[in-house]
């Protein structure tokens, strides 16, 4: 009895030992990894929202979780090609959840290159949560910082200041996508009405600061088409602005905000404010 | 030999048992809906049958590896037919092996059979046999006498259900071994570590018998993972089975 | 001679209650069985007899204490060979039909296949079961398992069959067969092992008893030895005489439909009794000797336990 004990104790040693050896041993043989490939058979989030019994919100949360651990690991090849599904299933599971919205499209930007996609992940954030600013506000952002496309840029401006509560930052980002489609009477309307209306001496600079700026469009190009007719005309840019008048193509020169005169170039037939909007 | 005779007999009291047929229906099931859900998918339609149909062979033989496997120990100690048993000239490892080897017997039995309905569906939309997935089921096989193990184990000293959540938490354990890696990753060096890390060693890794994300997807599997693995599985089923003996060994049937 | 089975200084404590206290159960059970006999091994119920049982068959171990089967460790697979035991209430594979469980058991004796048939048939016919051989152990009847266990028991034609209560929960007839099955145990020279607490069982068959209380024995001996032969009182059943002529030869114990039944001491009385029943004209209905029987005895010893 006794030595049928020892036996065993020795045996159970022996295995122990052996499996910790091959644990260490396997743990050092590469495996190749597709991570998430199962989570491409996800059926549609409508469907799936029913097979969760009522835990639709912890499964988008365990989805998105996975999805940001999926898309930090740059060594899967192909990962984008279930970006839109992955976080419109997200979304149907918990259209709420606000933080998928903003990931998937900074994604879809940034990693993936496809603007298209971003815009449309961050429409059916909006269109799901309509009080929420934020998402016009990243896509206005998106495409005037990344497309460069100011009036798309402008479109969802508006929209986000169509939203209760949303911050006034807005209404100058709106000013000047509008200053920078060449709108400029309704772009110097736009800073007038954010001059006067605040009492912040920090806006009231940037609101001088932009109107300086729009004005010197507006002056520039009152100016310089002046300028094309006179040389149309007479067949050279005159010597000073103010020939200008004196022929009758502009009532008066106009100065720049602060009063100061423009600075002319008469071989190309321009003018140029005589200081930086931001350096006032 | 006695423990065959113990092996055969323990055969027939799992076949004889409803919970088993209740199981082999789900099971069943599972396999013929990974069609219907198949429908529902964007992409290719043979990968979910074959995601799915692993899936259930998996997940059904650890259920009926456990919830057998926790109640063949403790159901002869409760009901006493160990102590007619005791009278006779068997020693007491000779039965506990025999009940493992029976139980091991009747999950060969249905996984064979669950893969051979699972690769006739797989026939039926591909109209090819796929040898590489019987790999795949193998070590899912593997991975059953690792969990029949400690099924039996803990059926030796505690009650069907708290044996059942036991075994359940050594399923998910296993399964959740890569966590504890970057865990250790991440702590300071130092006892603190070296004791995860021993704790990590022992800790059972069932991922080393998945391959079924490897031959869903024709991924190449390398070579010396076969063996290793084997033996693997094998030292830790001797491991618990010896446990369970000791333990089987020392004790009162009340 | 070397005793079929040797008990010697067995003690064992058991952790019951919720806080776990020590009782204990046996305090040093020292007895032997020797061939051929039918050994007795009575006591109350809780005494100690199951677990005395358990530990000789090793189902639980002692804490000290030695035990020998045929003068070999009671665990040894040699010793096992030769044994045959029947449990208190049946337990058995209740999945299995008749012939599979003795198959079963039958095969783990590593009887041949053909050995292990004729074993099986000749076995259930001895025990009357021969009709039942394919109808599953679950469907028998409490009689019918006590049958198909005393087959289990005799599978190996064991030199030395324990029987934990066999005849409890038996019918008047099934009783008396199993009295004559161990009484033709002993003829083919077995020893019996016989765990009970009735007594008149007891009494009709064994050879040497040991009783058991509170777990310590505290007697064991021949059963003649132990038990006097002699006459204590008669009892005498009468009637058609009032109560009041017969008052100082006998204690009145009852009194119903006319008949009275007195416990009479002494043969002296006796013979009074019988001549105021003539003289009066009454009837003697029965008139009986009683001896001590174990019962008394034992009754007795519990008393002083």
């Amino acid at each position: 009895m006794r030595s049928k004990n020892y036996f065993f104790a020795v045996l159970a040693l022996i295995s122990l030992l052996a499996f910790m050896g091959l644990k260490i041993r396997i743990d050092k043989i590469p495996r190749q990894k597709v991570p998430g490939s199962s989570i491409i058979y996800l059926p549609s989030g409508k469907y799936l929202k029913y097979a969760t019994f009522g835990y639709s919100s912890l499964l988008a949360d365990l989805i998105y979780l996975w999805s940001i651990q999926f898309y930090s690991n740059y060594d899967i090849p192909h990962r984008f090609d279930y970006l839109e599904h992955i976080y419109s299933v997200i979304a149907e599971l918990d259209p709420q959840y606000l933080d998928p919205y903003e990931l998937g499209a900074m994604i879809a930007i940034y990693e993936a290159h496809n603007p298209n996609l971003a815009f449309r992940i961050l429409d059916m954030g909006l269109e799901k949560n309509p009080q929420e600013w934020i998402f016009p506000y990243q896509a206005g952002h998106y495409a005037q910082m990344i497309l460069k496309d100011y009036a798309l840029a402008q479109k969802y401006y508006q929209k986000a200041l169509a939203i209760e509560g949303a911050p006034p930052i807005l209404k100058r980002l709106f000013a000047h996508a509008t200053y920078r489609l060449g709108d400029y009477r309704t772009a110097w309307q736009n800073w007038l009405n954010i001059y006067q209306s605040t009492t912040d001496p920090r806006i009231k600079k940037i609101a001088s600061n932009h109107l300086y700026l729009v004005k010197s469009a507006m002056d520039k190009e009152q100016v310089e088409q002046a300028l094309r007719q006179f040389r149309d005309k007479l067949g050279y840019y005159p010597q000073r602005l103010e020939d200008l008048v004196s022929y009758g193509f502009l009532s008066q020169v106009p100065k720049d905000l602060d009063g100061r005169d423009y600075l002319y170039d008469r071989e190309k037939g321009t003018i140029t404010p005589a200081q930086s909007p931001w350096k006032r | 030999m006695k423990i065959r005779a113990v092996a055969l007999n323990t055969f027939r009291e799992a076949i004889r048992d409803r919970i088993l047929y209740l199981l082999i229906f789900f099971a069943a099931i599972g396999i013929i809906f990974s069609r219907f859900l198949a429908l529902l998918t964007v992409g290719d339609r043979v990968k979910i049958i074959k995601d799915v149909g692993l899936a259930s062979i998996s997940l059904f033989g650890m259920l009926i590896a456990i919830l057998i496997g926790t109640g063949l120990v403790y159901k002869e100690i409760d009901k006493k037919t160990i102590f007619t048993l005791m009278a006779k000239p068997i020693h007491r490892y000779q039965f506990l092996l025999g009940k493992y080897l029976g139980l091991l017997l009747t999950l060969l039995v249905i996984i064979i059979l669950m893969s051979l309905i699972f690769l006739f569906l797989i026939f039926g939309h591909t109209l090819t046999i796929e040898w590489n997935l019987l790999v795949a089921i193998l070590f899912i096989f593997l991975e059953l006498c690792v969990l029949t193990a400690v099924a039996i184990l803990f059926s030796c000293f505690t009650t069907p259900i708290l044996s059942s959540l036991y075994s359940l938490a050594f399923y998910l354990i296993g399964h959740l071994s890569w966590g504890m890696e970057t865990i250790i990753k991440k702590t300071k060096p130092g006892l603190g570590r070296t004791l995860l890390r021993i704790l990590y060693i022992i800790l059972p890794d069932l991922e080393n018998f998945n391959f079924k994300t490897e031959v869903v997807h024709n991924l190449p599997i390398p070579g010396e993972i076969y063996l290793q693995s084997f033996l693997y599985g094998l030292f830790y089923s001797l491991f618990l089975l010896v446990l369970a003996m000791i333990i089987f060994q020392r004790r009162d049937f009340v | 001679m070397e005793h079929v089975l040797e008990v010697k200084n067995l003690h064992k404590s058991f952790k019951t209650g919720f806080i776990p206290q020590k009782k204990k159960v046996l305090q040093g059970i020292t007895f032997q069985v020797s061939e051929g006999e039918i050994f007795g091994y009575l006591g109350p119920n809780g005494a100690g007899k199951t677990t005395t049982l358990k530990c000789i068959l090793g189902i639980i171990y002692p804490e000290e204490g030695e035990i020998r089967l045929f003068g070999l460790p009671h665990t040894s697979l040699e010793a096992k060979k030769k044994i045959g035991f029947l449990p208190e209430n049946p337990y058995f594979y209740e999945y299995l039909t008749a012939s599979e469980f003795l198959r079963f058991y039958g095969q783990l004796f590593g009887l041949s296949p053909a050995q292990r048939e004729k074993k099986i048939s000749a076995l259930l016919q001895l025990v009357g079961l021969t009709h039942a051989s394919d109808i599953q152990l679950r469907k028998f009847s409490r009689g019918m398992l006590q049958r198909i266990g005393l087959a289990q028991a005799l599978i190996n034609e064991p030199s030395l069959v324990f029987l934990d209560e066999p005849l409890g929960g038996l019918d008047p007839l099934g009783r008396k067969e199993m009295r004559d099955i161990i009484l033709r145990l002993r003829e083919e020279g077995k020893t019996v092992f016989l765990c009970s607490h009735i007594l008149q069982d007891i009494e009709m068959i064994c050879d040497r008893v040991a009783i058991i209380v509170k777990g310590r024995i505290i007697d064991q001996g021949k059963l003649q030895d132990l038990v006097s032969e002699k006459i204590l009182f008669y009892e005498a059943v009468i009637s058609g005489l009032p109560a009041s002529l017969v008052k100082d030869l006998g204690e009145c114990m009852a009194a119903e439909g006319g008949r009275l039944l007195l416990k009479v001491e002494g043969e002296e009385k006796i013979k009074d009794l019988m001549k105021v029943v003539l003289e009066q004209g009454g009837t003697l209905h029965s008139l009986t000797p009683r001896t001590a029987t174990l019962e008394d005895l034992f009754v007795d010893l519990v008393r002083q336990g």
